[in-house]
């Protein structure tokens, strides 16, 4: 990432995909199994996770930011893969910036709409807060109950604030990869099969989480 | 000409019948902090109160459609469930808290017994989804209400939109619970210059603001903050309060100081609803204290009350009871709009 450093007049560039990878496949829930290794293989049940504050740089500076800008992305429906911006007109960028969940303000301003309802099941509901990233599943390495994982990334309060932000360079893209097998080789699914609420693993797994994302040239 | 008299007359009639409509939905006391909710971002209505009224009492909200906010938090006892010390759910499941009376929310910032709560919209997704509790979802909720006959056409004429959300439900139930303001106990009357204390009642105040001011705080009898006031663990429980929230040690055995308004009604006591009776709080003050690293610094000092001082402070503790409050039909169950959609 970031090694050909291209400035792009983005003209067109009014959508942005998102797109869950398994290495060079695209991710499939729940249907497909995929190989973890020659003996071990891996299925997805739920793969969600809040895309916000879309802004666009040039040299460092910001050119256009993204209103009330909070997305939920979630694999099993493929309309929320892909981010529609309400630009005007073509702007000069050189990197794409969002966070990957929902910043500490809107955790603590009580019930929201849209994309942020509750009834979207990205809300903890024993105690307050938003789930950033969420990634269920099951895999014969898992040593729990049914083989299955689950992670539900969250927390705003510090020392267990799970926000993260991403930037990202342009590549004449508008498709932005998050490759769960790069993140999975960073976990033992054998030792840690969940992690369900704000904690010092949850935060780790966070910013692991984040270097995930890539913008793939087309 | 005659027109022109009659429009006159009509503003500042109008006007004043609009600002005691503002009035009554609700209203800072004199001498009282300013609310925490943030009243901007939910502006109180007519039909969003009574909206939220007819959530908090229908049973539609648990999974079975059997149990109710009202279930656990009656009004006549001042919204905390009636003569159990845990709060009984559904299937009589038992859940491991003794539910707080319900009252001057607006002016809390934090909710539940270890603040796990951050903000009253949010509130009502515990209960609902908590397997002990009401044990359904709230995605099931919309759905249902979205489904019912009565729900649809209220949340339209409440929030102009017949679709249901989650939010439009939460803020609904907020609406509600924010109205539930008692401050006009004997106590309120007292301080307003409207009434007097018995002699004992003076004495008992005296020794009140000594010894249980600091957490107690007035007006509204609490501070808000978390304490140690000495309890000892129930070794069943092993409920260590706050610090399963915050993680951070000093918070061991800290529960949120609750408020003493309506304490008459509001029994059992403490967190876990150990004591029944207001003699037996002020024995644990006095003489039941357990020492441990986060015991309050209000605390350190043994309390020390003759019995008849203890009686004293009781009789102050009972002018804090707000019959109006306890009886007041705005928020008891409303018939107007439950019993009419059992009609088919
Ligand atoms: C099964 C009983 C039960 C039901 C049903 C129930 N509650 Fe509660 N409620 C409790 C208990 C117990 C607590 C304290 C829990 C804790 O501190 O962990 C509580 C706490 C609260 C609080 C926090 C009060 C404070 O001072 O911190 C509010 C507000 C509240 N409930 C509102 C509601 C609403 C609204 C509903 C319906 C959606 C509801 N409750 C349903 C038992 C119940
Ligand atoms: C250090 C702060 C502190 C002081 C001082 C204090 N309290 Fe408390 N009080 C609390 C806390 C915290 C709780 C809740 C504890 C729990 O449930 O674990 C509580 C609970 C209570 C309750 C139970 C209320 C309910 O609804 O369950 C009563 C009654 C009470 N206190 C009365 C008093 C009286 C009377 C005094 C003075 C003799 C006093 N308190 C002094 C902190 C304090």
């Amino acid at each position: 990432m970031g090694s050909h450093f291209l400035p792009a007049q983005v003209k067109k560039m009014d959508t942005l995909v998102f797109q869950p990878m398994f290495g060079d496949s695209t991710l499939v829930l729940s249907t497909y199994s995929y190989k973890l290794n020659d003996k071990d293989s891996i299925q997805f049940d739920v793969l969600k996770f809040y895309i916000s504050g879309i802004e666009f740089l040039n040299k460092g500076k910001p050119v256009w930011k993204e209103e009330n800008s909070f997305h939920l992305i979630d694999a099993s429906q493929e309309k929320t893969m892909s981010v529609i911006l309400k630009r005007s007109s073509s702007i000069i960028c050189d990197q794409i910036k969002f966070n990957i969940g929902i910043d500490s303000t809107i955790n603590v301003s009580g019930a929201m709409g849209g994309d942020l309802d509750p009834t979207k099941g990205m809300y903890w509901t024993w105690q307050s807060g938003y789930i950033n990233f969420k990634l269920e599943g099951i895999s014969n390495v898992c040593k729990s109950k049914n083989q299955e994982f689950q992670y539900h990334v969250g927390g705003y309060e510090s020392p267990f604030n799970a926000f993260q932000t991403v930037t990202l360079d342009c590549k004449r893209s508008n498709k932005i990869e998050i490759d769960i097998k790069e993140l999975l080789s960073g976990i033992d699914l054998s030792k840690q099969d969940h992690i369900m609420s704000p904690s010092a693993e949850a935060v780790v797994l966070a910013q692991k989480i984040s270097k995930t994302f890539s913008v793939q040239a087309q | 000409m005659k027109n022109k008299i009659s429009i006159f007359i009509l503003i500042p009639v109008l006007l004043s019948a609009f600002m005691q409509m503002k009035m009554r939905l609700f209203e800072t006391p004199a001498n009282w902090p300013k609310p925490q909710y943030d009243f901007s971002k939910n502006p109180l209505t007519e039909e969003k109160i009574e909206l939220g009224r007819a959530l908090f009492y229908d049973p539609i909200l648990s999974k079975n459609n059997t149990i109710s906010c009202a279930s656990c938090h009656s009004q006549y006892t001042a919204f905390t469930h009636v003569d159990h010390a845990l709060s009984h759910g559904i299937e009589d499941r038992i859940g491991t808290r003794n539910s707080p009376a319900l009252m001057n929310l607006a002016w809390q910032k934090i909710f539940m017994w270890d603040g796990a709560i951050n903000h009253l919209d949010v509130q009502a997704l515990g209960p609902i989804s908590n397997h002990l509790e009401m044990d359904e979802k709230i995605e099931n909720v919309v759905a249902k209400l979205q489904s019912s006959k009565i729900y649809p056409q209220l949340f339209l004429e409440a929030f102009g939109d017949s679709v249901i959300t989650g939010q439009h439900t939460l803020k609904a139930i907020s609406q509600f619970m924010l109205t539930l303001v008692s401050k006009d106990s004997k106590y309120d009357s007292v301080m307003r210059k409207q009434a007097a204390f018995s002699s004992q009642e003076t004495n008992g105040y005296k020794l009140f603001q000594k010894n249980c001011g600091n957490c107690h705080k007035e007006p509204l009898f609490t501070n808000g903050e978390f304490e140690n006031n000495g309890l000892t663990v129930d070794t069943l429980l092993n409920d260590y309060g706050r610090v399963s929230i915050s993680k951070d040690p000093n918070d061991s055995l800290k529960f949120k100081v609750p408020t003493l308004r309506n304490v008459e009604f509001s029994m059992p006591y403490m967190h876990d609803g150990r004591f029944k009776k207001l003699k037996q709080v002020l024995d644990h003050y006095t003489d039941g204290v357990q020492t441990s690293k986060t015991l309050s610094p209000h605390l350190q000092q043994q309390i020390k009350l003759t019995s008849n001082e203890k009686v004293d402070l009781i009789a102050f503790m009972l002018t804090l009871t707000d019959k109006k409050f306890l009886f007041d039909q705005n928020y008891s169950y409303p018939k107007h709009i439950l019993l009419s959609s059992r009609k088919k």
